[in-house]
């Protein structure tokens, strides 16, 4: 019995000689991590010397080091994975238990454990580790919009940590057909919204050379202030003849708003990142995608450097990926397939970036099986989408856009990958959120092509003022179709709903005065007396998706590039503005949203119909 | 609730210091329908003239519309709309007085700015029950020589905003 107590005694003297060098190392790294939160490095050291002591004290039967040292290994572990985030408070309890630990260790050296209250500490390690803003899951956000039922979620759940290769949740249930895309989309954006703390400053690396330029240019817009200063100077003392005020007065304008528009393009450009960011996912993804297929795909990327729109690099994301995948999982053949009609066993998949004009052009080309357009064209017959006659009339482009439309799908077969056709809707619908466009071109057997057209940057949007009442609004030029001369002779009255007839077309009508009631009483008396007399009023057609409108206006002042701003929360319920811009008068334009217009249309036809 | 925490937390750091001695309020005054009131002036970024506003569709009745504050848009409140009086026709002393609410910044139009005021906190008494102009959004009423001050509070002049929003959209609607 001694010589047992001897020998542990020895193991204890060990256990805490290392110990005690462990808590000293972990005291430095600790106060490090406040400095460092992000440093895996520091958190790994720290979890590896306490599950050294709880290991060891766990053998040596002190209770309640590993206790402690359990529940802190848990805050690690946690911090580690970047599931709880390291705050103040979770320094403080990380140090608190490290000081503990500490006085445990002097207590055994002393002659034998205490009794502790541990419980204060263990509730601060507790709290420390719920301290992450923890942001719901995709499944408790889907239960929470009632897109799916709670046993829906749980047994999707199960089926996915049951599975070898466990997928997405979003995926399983689209593919399922158990959640839209849509909602799935919206519960991911809800998910962001709640992950990222609504008030952190978000922050961007910025090339130092464009920072330069930035600088220059106001340096030289104060030249041009002093410039205009003296200007107005001898204006004021008189001693300039007018003509030559007026001649120097216009020279300072044209220079500063010359400076001005390089101004505005050079803080542009400080948001500009490389869509490298974007495709450096890439080849990773094509190679396990591919392998996963049995497919042998070689992936190229092109202009990689190509810059844009922080945000748009953003959001660009998802789509691309979906259609990467799109066209592994569909477009390229098995390579027995490819060596039978003549192609390289070794599919090509390349992904190129550029610059045209004020758009940025991201093409994904692949050497597949291509589209059929007569499969496509049978397809939408089959789905009611089109008529046979009318088919017959479409050009191969106008069939292959059919796959744009939700629900359509030419796979029978679905697959683990890409699903069932899902997804070219979306891929257009978040496009058009980005003011960009989606073509496809496709040759049967030679491989497809789809191009996304994204503007430069979301900041600056062409638009065309338009004049009702006294009031000016903008209207998004890429939705502007066209312009036209009206009189009241094209105004129809169909179920209760307006409309006009343009060229024989029958398109709702939408009355931007009706919509936006005028608040003074003047304002009605002219948009009645403009009716009474019947004169001709201006018209422009805007083109939703597949859907056209038709605006009545006053007047048509002419295009504009504007800086759009946003109106800021307390407005955000309002759908049919997209946001603000500010005039050349200084006074604020309401930027209005095409899709919002069109549904708050569809929405009091519908209430129309249901009073009538 | 959480902005009226704030309020009264702001309220009594700013006032920490001086508490031994009587208390002195610091008040920007202006005038709305005959009424003279009074707002911290900590509260107050900036006081402008009234300017061309732009109508908001599907806002509450009370909002005027937006403005352009340097680049910035905010949303500007008629005080008269708020406190239910007739509308009268703008005139020369008609100022926008600009607040920062809860991380919003905001504008509303008073019939006049008078000056800023100092008043004793203690001879603020809480709002009395008679119908004083606006009374939900009073926080007491403060004396000035003979005078009677309408303490307004801020917080609770803008709390109903987003309500009174979707109000206003499903009157519409």
């Amino acid at each position: 019995m001694s010589s047992e107590l001897s020998d542990d005694r020895l193991l204890v003297e060990e256990f805490l000689v290392e110990s005690e060098e462990l808590l000293q190392g972990m005291d430095q790294d600790m106060v490090a991590l406040e400095t460092a939160p992000d440093s895996a490095d520091l958190l790994n050291r720290i979890f590896r010397a306490l599950h050294t002591i709880k290991g060891t004290s766990g053998f040596l039967g002190f209770e309640p080091v590993v206790r402690l040292g359990h529940r802190a290994e848990d805050l690690l572990n946690a911090l580690r994975k970047g599931e709880a985030q390291l705050l103040r408070p979770t320094i403080d309890a990380l140090l608190a238990t490290r000081d503990f630990l500490g006085k445990m260790l002097g207590d055994i050296r002393q002659g034998g454990l205490q009794q502790y209250e541990l419980s204060g500490l263990l509730n601060e390690l507790e709290a420390a580790l719920k301290s992450r803003s923890d942001p719901p899951t995709l499944g408790e956000l889907l239960v929470k919009q009632e897109a799916i039922s709670a046993a829906t979620l749980d047994a999707v759940l199960a089926e996915q940590s049951a599975s070898a290769e466990p997928r997405r949740l979003g995926q399983m249930l689209v593919e399922k057909g158990l959640a839209s895309p849509l909602e799935v989309g919206e519960a991911l954006v809800r998910q962001k919204e709640i992950a990222q703390p609504r008030f952190a400053v978000p922050t961007m690396r910025v090339e130092a050379a464009k920072l330069d330029d930035l600088i220059d240019l106001i340096g030289e817009l104060v030249l041009e202030r002093n410039r205009l200063l003296q200007i107005s100077r001898s204006a004021a003392l008189g001693d300039a003849a007018i003509g030559e005020l007026s001649s120097s007065l216009g020279e300072s304008a044209a220079r500063l708003s010359s400076i001005t528009e390089e101004l505005q393009s050079a803080g542009l450009k400080t948001r500009m990142v490389p869509i490298e960011t974007v495709f450096r996912k890439f080849p990773r993804m094509v190679r396990d995608v591919s392998a996963s297929l049995k497919k042998e795909v070689d992936l190229v990327l092109l202009g990689e450097d190509t810059e844009l729109d922080k945000t748009m690099v953003e959001l660009i994301g998802d789509p691309l990926i979906h259609m990467v995948r799109n066209s592994l999982d569909h477009a390229i053949e098995m390579p027995e397939v490819r060596e039978k009609a003549g192609k390289p066993r070794r599919g090509t998949l390349r992904l190129e970036a550029r610059q045209e004009g004020d758009q940025i052009a991201i093409s994904i080309f692949d050497d597949g099986a291509g589209m059929d357009p007569e499969r496509i064209g049978r397809k939408a017959v089959e789905k009611g989408l089109v008529t046979a006659e009318r088919l017959r009339a479409l050009s191969t482009r106008e069939i292959l856009d059919f796959i744009f439309l939700p629900g359509f799908s030419t796979v029978e077969k679905t697959t683990e990958l890409s699903g069932r056709g899902v997804g070219m809707d979306v891929v257009r619908a978040n496009l058009n959120r980005l003011n960009g466009a989606v073509e496809i071109d496709s040759h049967l057997g030679k491989g497809t092509t789809v191009k996304l057209r994204l503007p430069l940057t979301l900041a600056i949007l062409p638009v065309l003022l338009v004049q009702v009442a006294d009031e000016i609004y903008a209207l998004p030029l890429r939705s502007v179709l066209e312009t036209a001369q009206t009189n009241p002779k094209h105004l129809h009255l169909v179920e209760g709903s307006e409309v006009l007839c343009l060229r024989g077309e029958t398109l709702p009508l939408l009355r931007l005065d009706q919509l936006f009631p005028a608040r003074s009483d003047l304002n009605a008396m002219t948009s009645e007396k403009s009716d009474e007399v019947g004169q001709s009023q201006k018209v422009v057609v805007l083109g939703v998706a597949e859907k056209r409108i038709a605006l009545l206006v006053d007047s048509l002042l002419g295009q504009e590039s504007t800086v759009i701003k946003p109106l800021g929360s307390y407005l955000h319920r309002c759908s049919s503005l997209a946001g603000a811009t500010i005039g050349g008068d200084g006074r604020v334009r309401l930027v209005l949203d095409p899709a919002g217009l069109l549904k708050n249309l569809q929405i009091s036809a519908l209430s129309r119909k249901a009073t009538a | 609730m959480e902005a009226n925490a704030n309020n009264s937390e702001r309220k009594s750091a700013a006032h920490e210091p001086r508490k031994t001695q009587a208390e002195l309020l610091q008040l920007v005054g202006f005038r709305v329908g005959g009424e003279e009131f009074g707002i911290n002036i900590l509260r107050v970024q900036e006081i402008i003239r009234s300017q061309p506003l732009t109508r908001v569709p599907d806002s509450p009745e009370f909002m005027e519309g937006v403005m352009n504050l340097r680049g910035k848009i905010i949303p500007v409140i008629a005080l008269r709309k708020r406190f239910g009086l007739e509308i009268i026709p703008a005139d020369k002393q008609n100022r926008i007085v600009v607040v920062e609410i809860q991380r919003m910044v905001l504008g509303f139009i008073v019939d006049a700015v008078s000056e800023v005021l100092s008043i004793q906190a203690d001879s603020v008494e809480p709002p009395p029950r008679l119908s004083v102009i606006g009374r939900e959004y009073v926080s007491g009423v403060g004396k000035l020589g003979d005078r009677l001050l309408i303490l307004l509070d801020a917080d609770r002049l803008f709390s109903g905003l987003e309500e009174g929003m979707m109000g206003g959209a499903v009157a519409e609607a």
